[in-house]
């Protein structure tokens, strides 16, 4: 008897796993998203009441605001197809561990009985299969990275929106100082989904 | 890799035991696999785990072509039983699972299809191997509440999945039982905590004492042959099970 670690426990997570934990990491960062997403939505409803409150003098900012808020429901779709790739990521990415797993073992097989004709057809075929594999998971890494290119191009918009609310809260008249609160607030929440989806766009699963 | 021991052979008809192998961790259970083979067919049976499927498939490769068999017969749901079910398949997809009815939809997380499975009822049935009639025996709650034997009435072995397994120490590892005093007090803590009802093992035991047994093979531990057959199945009824020593 040893103490060698069976076939399947020897490493690092490598490969697929290492996969499954960047996707895991990716889904984190998309469920943030969403939940700054819904909190833009309710600012978004505040910030036209003020500007209805502050009448004429804050037209502006009320148009911006409702701009705003189809923003935030339109990153919230965009964030939700998102997720749809992700569970995609996790079927593909599943898929290939358990065929990485079995592999290893018959590799495992093959170190012991190299000229065994049957095993090596086996290998060959399922050689074959994890060519296949490893397409269909491309496909869908370039499918995800595309769609946080979008929702990136979408972020910067509302950062657009969001500086141009700070401006138009500067003709608020009295109610100026509350405007300039909620745009800069707006301004924040934009900042804080802009430095998520980057962390997104970096992650080590798009570089696989 | 394991080591294979033609234990019957009656021309091609054969039971080779898969057993004992050096490089196994000490952390995995272990397991005795059968392989029983009729008109160039193979019935593999209690397969093992996934983790022990290269020493298993090396040590059965020096004796039959892996893609002739034909038949896997799965004792119960363990993993240590049957995890190792979807590498099998690969050498031959047609390979029929048989098992209880009850881990007919919990096996297939193993892998396989719905046309791999072919479900055993409670009573039991005849699996045929190249015309060679094989029969499940209910040994049900022990210790798998959908629990199968397989019984070859021509080469009189019963293949009695982990009634009578024993759990060896490393300076015991013979095949055959050699002094069933010595041996079954390996057997003895397994069989109180494992197998869980003594209604069920009593029905077991008056079952198999019907049955011409010449080898009682266990999944762990040593094969009882002869007269340590009936010894094992007398001391086995007179058994306490289901018992937990706390």
């Amino acid at each position: 008897m040893t103490d060698q670690l069976p076939v399947t426990l020897r490493s690092e997570p490598k490969g697929a796993a290492l996969d499954l934990l960047h996707i895991v990491r990716i889904n984190e960062e998309i469920k943030a998203i969403v939940a700054v997403a819904f909190k833009i939505n309710i600012m978004a409803l505040n910030a036209i009441f003020l500007a209805k409150r502050a009448g004429t003098a804050a037209r502006g900012f009320g148009v911006l605001s409702n701009e705003l808020r189809s923003f935030s429901s339109q990153l919230r779709e965009t964030m939700l197809a998102l997720n749809g790739l992700i569970h995609g990521s996790v079927g593909e990415v599943s898929v290939l561990l358990q065929d990485s797993r079995y592999n290893g073992v018959l590799k495992s097989a093959v170190s012991i009985v190299p000229l065994n004709s049957r095993l090596s057809a086996v290998m060959a075929r399922r050689d074959q299969r994890t060519v296949e594999y490893r397409g269909r998971l491309s496909k869908v890494r370039r499918a995800l990275r595309s769609s946080v290119d979008d929702a990136c191009r979408l972020v910067e918009l509302g950062g657009v929106l969001a500086k141009s609310a700070k401006i138009e809260a500067a003709y608020g008249a009295g109610f100026s100082a509350s405007l300039a609160q909620v745009s800069g607030e707006f301004d924040g929440v934009v900042e804080e989904i802009r430095v998520s989806l980057d962390t997104l766009r970096r992650s080590n699963f798009f570089k696989g | 890799m394991k080591k294979t021991e033609i234990i019957y052979q009656n021309g091609d008809h054969k039971w080779i035991a898969i057993v004992r192998d050096p490089a196994k961790p000490d952390f995995l259970i272990d397991t005795n696999e059968y392989l029983v083979t009729h008109g160039g067919q193979g019935m593999l049976l209690d397969p093992g785990g996934l983790e022990i499927f290269p020493a298993v498939f090396s040590a059965l490769a020096t004796e039959f072509d892996p893609s002739a068999i034909t038949g896997i017969f799965a004792s119960h749901q363990d993993p240590d039983v049957i995890s190792s079910l979807a590498l099998w398949l690969e050498f031959n997809p047609e390979m029929r699972c048989h098992l209880s009815w009850m881990w007919s939809s919990f096996i297939p997380h193993f892998g396989g299809t719905a046309a791999t499975f072919s479900p055993i009822p409670d009573e039991g049935m005849t699996i045929l191997l190249a015309g060679l009639p094989l029969q499940a025996v209910p040994a049900h709650y022990l210790h798998s509440s959908g629990n199968f034997n397989l019984y070859d009435r021509s080469a009189k072995i019963l293949f009695s999945g982990d009634v009578g397994a024993a759990l060896l120490p490393a300076e015991q590892q013979g095949l055959f039982v050699e002094d069933f005093s010595t041996h079954i007090r390996h057997a003895e803590g397994f069989h109180r905590r494992w197998m869980g009802s003594n209604e069920a093992k009593r029905q077991w035991c008056e079952r198999v004492s019907q049955l011409n047994i010449d080898m009682l093979c266990p999944q762990h531990g040593a094969i009882y042959r002869g007269e340590d057959v009936q010894r094992f199945i007398n001391w086995f009824g007179s058994l306490q099970v289901g018992l937990l020593r706390t």
